[in-house]
């Protein structure tokens, strides 16, 4: 029985993506503007989203580093509730400035990079280039398979990072699991909910720490969005993997067509 | 004779190739043809089998992200507090978005708006593949259950030997079917 494909990986100048113990990668159509806005609402989540994932990760490191230092977060919340007078105080201007350039940055780099990608993208669907679906390595397994989206999604609500897990992004599972449990730790999230589900709502306000508290949102529902849109992009990848796959392997020109 | 079965993409569907040529069916008698599908309307939710790319959740997970931290900010001045507010901000953020993303994709699309009639028709279960399968009549019992065994979708046989015996023998079926 012969097992080799005609031409055993096919074209592999323009990728689709690749399969790795660490991670699938891969690139698929994304709304720039969409990209643009998760790093607007947290710093270097664009690149999070797009694979990228040493630039992203030097700017997620900056902005936390950065936030925490020019307690940033406090002068947002004084500010937007009005209190101006406090804003000017907490904030500390020895760190304050340095925000600014990371900060326009990452909202144009983010969305230049989904535009370059979102070219290669339809260069590699038109090139149809071959990859190996499944990857294997003395840490860990990784293959396509099909995912239900929404599954991933659930998953990302009952506790951010799983989503990603469940379609084998290793980086952004590991990132967004940890950084949940600080920030939600620093933050007394926990205490907090348990308090307003006691319907102790004083007790709930004052337990928290809003300068930790002010990270959740984004978090929470970039990573449902990201867990849910990677696993719809996991479910195409394997599709056309598997029709080059077929169509180069079982449309032999030796095939008795009926006559 | 010819076996015919449609499989969505999957596993099973190269579990099923494999188990054929494994039993002794030859590659070349294996032809499969991916079919492409109609995706024009814009779907609430992706599934399994469909993508179109531009799914309802963007406006909704931008929304969303937006009233959330808003209603956390502000539930630190509000009675309920900021869980409560950010939850609420969530929901709210998020139904608007959806919303937005609705009826402006209903604006645009207008000009082909009712989902045709073969969308309309493909539930859950979608044939994206279709196999067909040369072998001899006495092993079409075990290709039957090969594909039977892999999730096969649906599963057909073309047996022109015993059409053509039903209509008057041998390799007379040429003359009285002409239109075939």
């Amino acid at each position: 029985m012969e097992k080799k494909q005609r031409e055993p990986i096919r074209n592999l100048r323009r990728p689709k993506g690749l399969v790795k113990p660490l991670t699938i990668n891969f690139i698929h159509l994304r709304m720039p503007w969409v990209i643009a806005w998760w790093s607007a609402s947290y710093l270097g989540y664009a690149y999070i989203s797009l694979g990228s994932y040493i630039k992203g990760f030097i700017l997620i490191f900056l902005e936390a580093f950065i936030n925490v230092n020019a307690k940033l977060n406090l002068g947002i919340l004084y500010s937007l509730t009005g209190r101006f007078e406090l804003a000017k105080q907490v904030v500390d201007i020895n760190w304050l400035l340095y925000y600014v350039p990371i900060y326009i940055f990452s909202i144009w780099g983010g969305r230049q990079l989904a535009v370059d990608l979102n070219k290669y993208s339809v260069l590699a669907d038109r090139e149809d280039s071959g990859m190996i679906p499944f990857s294997i390595s003395g840490s860990d397994i990784a293959f396509l398979d099909k995912r239900k989206p929404w599954v991933a999604a659930a998953l990302s609500c009952l506790a951010p990072g799983l989503g990603h897990l469940y379609t084998h992004r290793i980086p952004t599972s590991f990132y967004t699991l940890m950084w949940w449990i600080i920030i939600a730790y620093m933050g007394h999230l926990f205490q907090c909910i348990h308090l307003t589900a006691m319907g102790n709502f004083g007790g709930a306000m004052a337990i928290t720490n809003p300068e930790w508290l002010i990270f959740l949102p984004s978090v929470y529902v970039f990573s449902i969005y990201d867990s849910y849109v990677n696993a719809v992009a996991y479910n195409q990848l394997y599709d056309h993997e598997q029709q080059r796959f077929i169509t180069d392997n079982y449309q032999s020109l030796n095939f008795p067509m009926p006559k | 004779m010819y076996v015919y079965a449609s499989f969505d993409y999957s596993a099973f569907l190269e579990l099923a190739i494999t188990d054929l040529e494994k039993r002794g069916i030859a590659r070349e008698h294996i032809l499969a043809v991916p079919l492409d599908k109609r995706v024009e309307e814009r779907m609430v939710l992706d599934t399994i089998h469909r993508a179109d790319g531009i799914s309802l959740f963007d406006g909704a997970a931008v929304l969303g992200a937006v009233f959330m931290e808003l209603g956390v900010i502000y539930g630190f001045i509000l009675k309920w507090g900021p869980i409560t507010w950010g939850l609420i901000g969530l929901f709210g953020g998020a139904f608007l978005g959806f919303l937005l993303d609705y009826f402006y994709g209903r604006i645009r699309n207008r000009k082909k708006e009712k989902a045709t009639r073969n969308q309309q028709k493909t539930g859950e279960s979608n044939t994206e593949v279709v196999l067909t399968i040369f072998c001899e009549p006495n092993q079409y019992e075990m290709v039957e259950k090969v594909l039977w065994d892999n999730m096969a979708l649906g599963v057909g046989k073309l047996d022109r030997l015993r059409n053509s015996i039903r209509k008057g023998g041998g390799e007379s079926w040429k003359r009285s079917n002409p239109n075939r």
